[in-house]
């Protein structure tokens, strides 16, 4: 009957609208306001800078930029700026996965809505004030010197703010709730049955984890991966409001050769880097746990014993 | 749903019981620490915020009568509520387009989506920024547009961009975890498209875009990068005004107003969550609708 | 929720089984609809009706009802800036910037689209701004107030016939330290150098501005800052690079962070130098030095962006500000020489404190240096860059 009612309905029109119609104002837009300009900004990358009030040029294009912005100092921050980010991204997991499964299982199930949305509230305070807050709270006559101070912890005031630390914990809080969020959506729909199944097989609590939850677990694992190690590589403001000079990262030195040195061949160079570190990391690592799979998928292998007839 | 859950019967707290809910708490803890200070500090009745000397409600009281602070959340609003309607109207069409027409384009189109979420806003920045100035037009000062200002139109584009996706992802995966058996029953009961949309699919999304919608607006208040790259004079929203403040000096009237912005978002997104309440939605749907979990 | 009737049950999973109640839908939608028109409707009616209402008799009807600064942080009292829109009713706004550098890329980039009217660059780099078309030409019959600049102050080789540009203010760039951490004296840059690399390594700040570390280098070597000579940029470089992993923060505002003991030992300018210390609640734990045996003049000035959209009500805040009693109550704020005629003793009488950082003797003067912006500057500027990225880690 509905194949009828399609069939007339295709008949009364006489042109049909393609598939992606409803998207295409969606695609016109991205394509006109994300796509050209980064890719523009791809093409600057391959100008250089004529002089010293005229940002870019691009009559003669080459790779010498490219030269440049692989120089050894440059090339230091990219990697500060990996170390930085892998770390955060460890450390974000590792908070936030006993988070996610402590909220997704041992929280009764109409409160978990409220908790949630209890973790997402400091996350609709602007980024920047959030930033701050840190900002004083680690700064040297701050709350928490004074207090270590006072607790007799530390002798001297705290020196944390200005430095790599500061950024470091700066980017796990900012980027915290992009991984808690995931990992709670696939956790809460995990079904308790198969943990239960797993015990009662005689699993071990932690075999049933390693073995029963963690592996269905994966989309939401590397959906938090990912949603924190792309933005946290490309951060800019923790790095600059916490940083001082010792937390610099890529995102600071990019927006400084717009923002000072009007360089925009070499920012945009820096850039185009940027984003090929970002997403050669992400291959490396997607490589490495598919190795890993395949290992734990062909030591899990069962080999069943041949079947022995019994000759009756 | 509920009939696999584990009986309400009493279970002997273990030791992993007890750590898991202390870790709870301390993560609770970690997060709300710097909210904390900053609303601490907005009673800071001295002229610099980082050098505390009395409580009182003098960051308030400049926080509300600066010109220039007014001028700034104005255009903030403004510019979340543009964002909103464009990122509002663009990604629900897309996310329906996904969700029911899917095809050989989906993956690109996906690809696309995925590509604006992870790239690294600094990028985005600085290539808007190029970008404009490139094709001027009515994002120049010969502006064509009249009532609107160009600085207007610039964080309108550039905001809605990251948000637009955003929304796309929200009603696309909400419409992919409804059957299409109702709309298809009113198919079988001669409804017209245009009515199955209007009386059938619409409502059943709602949640999803009303959602996206302060989803939207929320991320559009808190852009900071792209509108620090792209504003212009008159048009410079909220976070470029804190921005500048903290590369000189930072005053208690920032922690106030932003403790004002963040109790007007908790308004909003309770009245939003209390709508959809209201359409039959758990207190957990909602929450993860909304955390672009649903 | 009430049970969904049987027909609907059978096509509607119990998780979508929802209130597709027209009621609900219509309530919400109205509720966005109604906040979202009421936001828009307000943010239409201009920011500016407010203050253009409150102008007085005195406002020329020609003046526009905005005023856009592009403008270094904290440099000018806002009360003054009330005080302008009360007498001539333009509203101001400041979008900030820490250097030169940063302005100048701001208005290349948005190549006369950027809506600002005033900017208010460091002497030295006006003439390369006028080269490439950023400012306008001054029509100084509109700023009657220019007399009261002192002369010796008016005509700058970098602006001859101030065809550009009106003196703001000059100052001079030092340190402060913080003496209950740092026991030594500091009287002369190496010095500055030394305790920086040894007992402040690690918590003292440098200006974020390329010119001034240029400055301290070839100062405290004996070197003219003006040189092009590719050696010395070379040994300049190599410096830096010595320098970079001692720097806490290039920062260009430290004064008021003093207070907040972020800093040992800061690289400032004077004004910013003397705001700090209106703030310390014990000055005499901290003190100010100017840059021996050589540091520098430098001389900001207003100028006016070229296609700037508001350029009545910019001429209008510049003779205001050139007004002595307005000038007067900048100079206490900002805590720099602002060259009107009279301010220095008028400010003696005011009795302002620490006046020592804002006016100075000839023989001082006879050591501060003016910039240059010469062929070695966009070397300079990657040097300075590359020192950033080496003070990571």
């Amino acid at each position: 009957m509905a194949q009828r009612v399609a069939d007339s309905e295709r008949g009364a029109r006489r042109i049909r609208a393609p598939r992606f119609a409803m998207a295409l104002p969606a695609w016109i837009w991205f394509v006109f306001f994300f796509t050209l300009p980064v890719l523009w900004i791809v093409y600057y990358s391959f100008g250089y800078k004529p002089d010293i009030f005229h940002p870019i040029a691009t009559d003669k294009l080459s790779f010498d930029t490219y030269h440049e912005a692989f120089s050894s100092t440059f090339l230091h921050v990219f990697s500060q700026t990996l170390q930085i980010s892998i770390l955060g991204t460890a450390l974000c997991f590792l908070i936030g996965f006993p988070f996610a499964y402590w909220l997704a299982t041992r929280v009764a199930p109409r409160w978990r809505g409220l908790l949630l949305g209890l973790v997402v509230v400091p996350f609709f305070v602007n980024f920047l004030v959030r930033t701050i807050g840190w900002f004083i709270l680690l700064s040297p006559n701050g709350p928490v010197s004074s207090l270590l101070q006072r607790s007799g912890i530390r002798s001297e005031p705290l020196h944390l703010l200005e430095t790599r630390g500061a950024v470091q914990l700066g980017v796990v809080y900012n980027y915290l709730a992009l991984m808690i969020l995931p990992l709670f959506v696939t956790l809460d729909r995990l079904d308790p049955a198969m943990r239960e199944a797993s015990k009662d097989l005689g699993a071990s609590r932690w075999k049933t984890f390693r073995q029963v939850t963690l592996p269905l677990s994966a989309p939401g694992i590397v959906a938090g991966l990912l949603l924190v190690f792309i933005p946290l590589t490309g951060d800019y403001i923790t790095a600059l409001v916490l940083g001082g000079a010792k937390g610099n990262m890529a995102g600071v030195m990019v927006a400084s050769q717009f923002t000072i040195a009007q360089n925009w061949a070499l920012g945009a160079a820096q850039a185009v880097i940027l984003i090929a570190m970002i997403m050669g990391t992400v291959a490396v690592f997607a490589v490495i746990a598919l190795a890993i799979r395949t290992i734990a998928r062909a030591n899990r292998k069962i080999t069943l014993p041949p079947i022995v007839e019994e000759t009756a | 749903m509920s009939a696999l859950e584990e009986p309400a019967k009493r279970r002997r707290r273990d030791l992993v019981d007890v750590t898991l809910r202390v870790w709870g708490i301390v993560v609770y803890a970690f997060l709300f620490l710097p909210i904390l200070v900053i609303v601490a500090y907005s009673f800071n009745n001295g002229r610099a915020m980082l050098v505390w000397s009395g409580i009182g409600l003098d960051g308030y009281r400049t926080g509300i009568t600066d010109p220039t602070i007014q001028d700034a959340v104005k255009t903030s609003i403004v510019a979340a509520s543009g964002t909103a309607l464009i990122a509002t109207v663009l990604g629900s069409f897309a996310g329906i387009a996904l969700a029911r027409r899917k095809g050989k384009w989906t993956v690109l189109f996906l690809a696309l989506v995925f590509l604006i979420l992870v790239t690294p806003e600094i990028v985005d920045a600085i290539a808007l920024l190029i970008w404009y100035v490139r094709i001027g037009g009515p994002f120049g000062p010969n502006a064509t547009i009249p009532a609107v200002s160009y600085g207007m139109l610039r964080l309108w584009a550039g905001h809605s961009l990251f948000a637009t996706a955003v929304v796309t992802l929200i009603v696309r995966a909400r419409l992919l975890g409804l059957e299409e058996t109702l709309e298809e029953a009113a198919a079988d009961l001669y409804a017209p498209p245009a009515r199955r949309f209007r009386q059938i699919t619409l409502p059943l999304m709602f949640p999803a875009v009303l959602a996206g919608a302060l989803l939207a607006f929320a991320l559009s208040l808190d852009d900071t990068i792209i509108s620090s790259f792209v504003s212009v004079a008159g048009a410079s929203p909220w976070p470029v005004y804190v921005f500048s403040a903290v590369r000189n000096v930072l005053r208690p009237e920032i922690a106030s107003v932003s403790t004002l912005l963040l109790m007007l978002t908790l308004i909003a997104i309770a009245s939003v969550a209390l709508v959809l309440r209201r359409t039959g939605q758990s207190g957990r749907d909602v929450a993860k609708t909304m955390t672009v979990g649903g | 929720m009430s049970e969904p009737d049987e027909g609907l049950r059978i096509l509607a999973s119990p998780e979508s089984a929802q209130r597709i109640s027209r009621r609900a839908f219509m309530s919400g939608s109205v509720v966005v609809a109604v906040a979202g028109g009421s936001i828009l409707l307000s943010a239409c009616s201009s920011s500016s009706s407010a203050a253009g209402a409150a102008s007085s008799g005195a406002a020329s009807p020609t003046l526009e009802d905005q005023l856009a600064f592009l403008h270094w942080a904290a440099y000018d009292d806002p009360k003054l800036f009330k005080k302008f829109t009360q007498e001539f009713g333009p509203a101001t706004s400041i979008d900030t910037y820490a250097s030169n550098e940063e302005a100048i890329t701001k208005l290349v980039a948005a190549a006369g689209s950027s809506g600002y009217d005033i900017v208010v660059p460091t002497g030295p780099y006006i003439p390369q701004m006028v080269a490439n078309n950023l400012l306008q030409e001054l029509d100084l019959s509109k700023i009657p107030n220019f007399k009261n600049l002192e002369t010796v102050f008016a005509n700058q080789p970098w602006d001859p016939g101030n065809k550009h540009s009106v003196c703001k203010d000059w100052g001079t760039v030092g340190w402060i330290v913080d003496k209950s951490q740092i026991s030594r004296p500091i009287n002369t840059w190496n010095d500055f150098i030394d305790v920086a690399m040894n007992e402040a390594s690690g918590n003292f700040s440098l200006l974020d501005a390329q010119n001034e570390v240029m400055g301290v280098y070839f100062w405290a070597n004996g070197i003219d800052w003006t040189t092009t000579d590719q050696a010395d940029l070379d040994a300049y470089e190599a410096w830096t690079l010595q320098m970079a992993p001692h720097v806490k923060k290039f920062e260009s505002y430290p004064g008021y962070q003093f207070a907040s003991g972020n800093y040992a030992l800061s690289h400032v300018w004077n004004g910013d130098a003397r705001q700090g210390f209106n703030s310390f609640k014990d000055p005499s734990r901290y003190s100010w030095g100017m840059g021996a045996p050589k540091t520098e003049l430098w001389m900001d000035n207003w100028t006016i962006v070229q296609g700037a959209p508001h350029p009545e009500a910019a001429y209008a805040f510049i003779n205001f500000i050139l007004d002595p009693a307005n000038s007067l109550q900048d100079l206490a704020f900002h805590g720099y020489n602002t060259g009107i005629t009279g301010v220095k003793e008028a400010a003696q009488a005011a009795g302002y404190p620490f006046l020592d950082m804002i006016f100075f003797s000839d023989a001082q003067l006879a050591t501060m240096q003016a910039q240059e912006i010469n062929a070695a500057f966009d070397r300079e500027v990657q040097i300075f860059l590359k020192m950033k990225a080496a003070a990571g880690g």
